[in-house]
């Protein structure tokens, strides 16, 4: 028996750090951060990276989190000289592509707060997906509005 | 030979009319380049990525409240370059990476508060029913202790942004909860003259590098009087 309890103390501690006790296999979350905001806004934006790496199409089915009271996601567009907030009910992420939430397009409107959220802290998101995985990820709350982009020989990354 | 002579003698009394003519029109070209200088009003600076108007558009006729609680009228706009912006502090996304952009702008002015060709920046919130003067004042100084916050009645906000050409409206605002809604927006930039004009249009998306640059051009152009 203490074979069996090595074991799976090894495997809980290979759980809690591979950082994610969801051990989604179909999806990568990465850039996972959100632009501090004025303490008076009741909303946040929230900004990241998500990979489908299955070969079917997913759909992410909603977004929760303990700090807001309710997250959508939108899409920034620019249609007659405005700025317009297209709601993205049930967004797809094709079989084997991402997509990119980031300023000024699509992003994570969190309405809401319900607790003070300062730069440095974190807050944690839950994505249900219609594949019936869920995925917890924490957004980094940063001063900065816009990472720096460093791209170069066909690769991007945060510098 | 005589007739020679002659016209050495006419060349010789023509050298002092043409000297004159050559520098009276030097003196002219260069004092219709001073008066260019002087008078760049119905004129527009190259190179620029913003829409400069070439007749500066006065605006008038609105009745505002800042973020004091003080009255905005457009004699509020008179003796300093301005930046407008139109938003509403429930805003998750482009008011504050554009503030942002602007508190970067903000950093690089050559020019301190109170020096003459320093501009002020008001945000001007389209969503009076969420947005009280001190909430804005709150949200905007976040961003810059310089910034100010502007709101009013909607007649009014209509009367400014009428004369702007700045678009807003509302989604979802009969929704279950009153207080969530989205307020679509225009998100050009506004800058008017220290005369309180209309002066130029700066469209997304916005960089402050190019913003900062469009800005001394535009000021240095025109004059900050």
């Amino acid at each position: 028996m203490s074979f069996i309890k090595t074991f799976s103390g090894i495997f809980i501690s290979y759980l809690l750090l591979s950082g994610s006790v969801n051990a989604a296999s179909s999806l990568k979350i990465e850039n996972t951060w959100s632009p501090e905001a004025p303490p008076v806004a009741k909303v946040m934006a929230g900004y990241m990276k998500i990979y489908n790496l299955s070969n079917k199409d997913i759909k992410i089915l909603s977004v929760k989190s303990s700090l807001f009271k309710k997250i959508e996601i939108h899409l920034t567009e620019m249609s007659n000289g405005m700025m317009r907030m297209i709601k993205q009910e049930h967004l797809n992420i094709k079989a084997n592509g991402h997509i990119e939430l980031k300023p000024g397009g699509l992003h994570m409107m969190l309405m809401g707060k319900l607790k003070p959220v300062k730069s440095g802290s974190v807050i944690p998101l839950t994505l249900s997906f219609d594949n019936g995985e869920t995925v917890k990820v924490n957004l980094k709350v940063k001063n900065d509005s816009k990472p720096q982009m460093k791209c170069g020989a066909g690769k991007c990354g945060s510098m | 030979m005589q007739a020679d002579m002659s016209s050495k003698k006419t060349i010789k009394n023509l050298v002092l009319p043409i000297s004159i003519g050559i520098l009276s029109l030097i003196i002219g070209l260069w004092l219709s380049q001073q008066m260019l200088i002087n008078n760049n009003d119905n004129k527009i600076p190259k190179d620029l990525d913003a829409t400069v108007l070439p007749n500066a558009r006065p605006l008038a006729g609105f009745n505002l409240v800042e973020q004091n609680g003080q009255v905005f009228s457009p004699e509020q706009l008179k003796g300093h370059w301005s930046f407008l912006f139109f938003g509403f502090t429930n805003c998750p996304d482009v008011c504050p990476t554009t503030l942002k952009v602007m508190q970067s702008v903000w950093k690089t002015l050559p020019t301190k508060a109170g020096d003459v060709g320093h501009p002020k920046l008001y945000f001007v919130s389209v969503d009076p029913d969420r947005d009280k003067p001190e909430t804005l004042k709150q949200y905007v100084q976040y961003f810059h202790s310089e910034f100010n916050g502007v709101t009013g009645k909607l007649d009014e906000i209509d009367k400014l942004t009428n004369q702007i050409g700045i678009l807003y409206g509302y989604d979802e605002k009969d929704g279950d909860n009153d207080l969530e809604y989205i307020v679509n927006h225009s998100a050009q930039l506004i800058l008017v003259d220290p005369k309180g004009r209309m002066r130029a249009v700066i469209s997304p998306p916005h960089v402050a590098k190019t913003i900062a640059a469009n800005f001394q051009t535009i000021r240095l152009f025109y004059g900050d009087e």
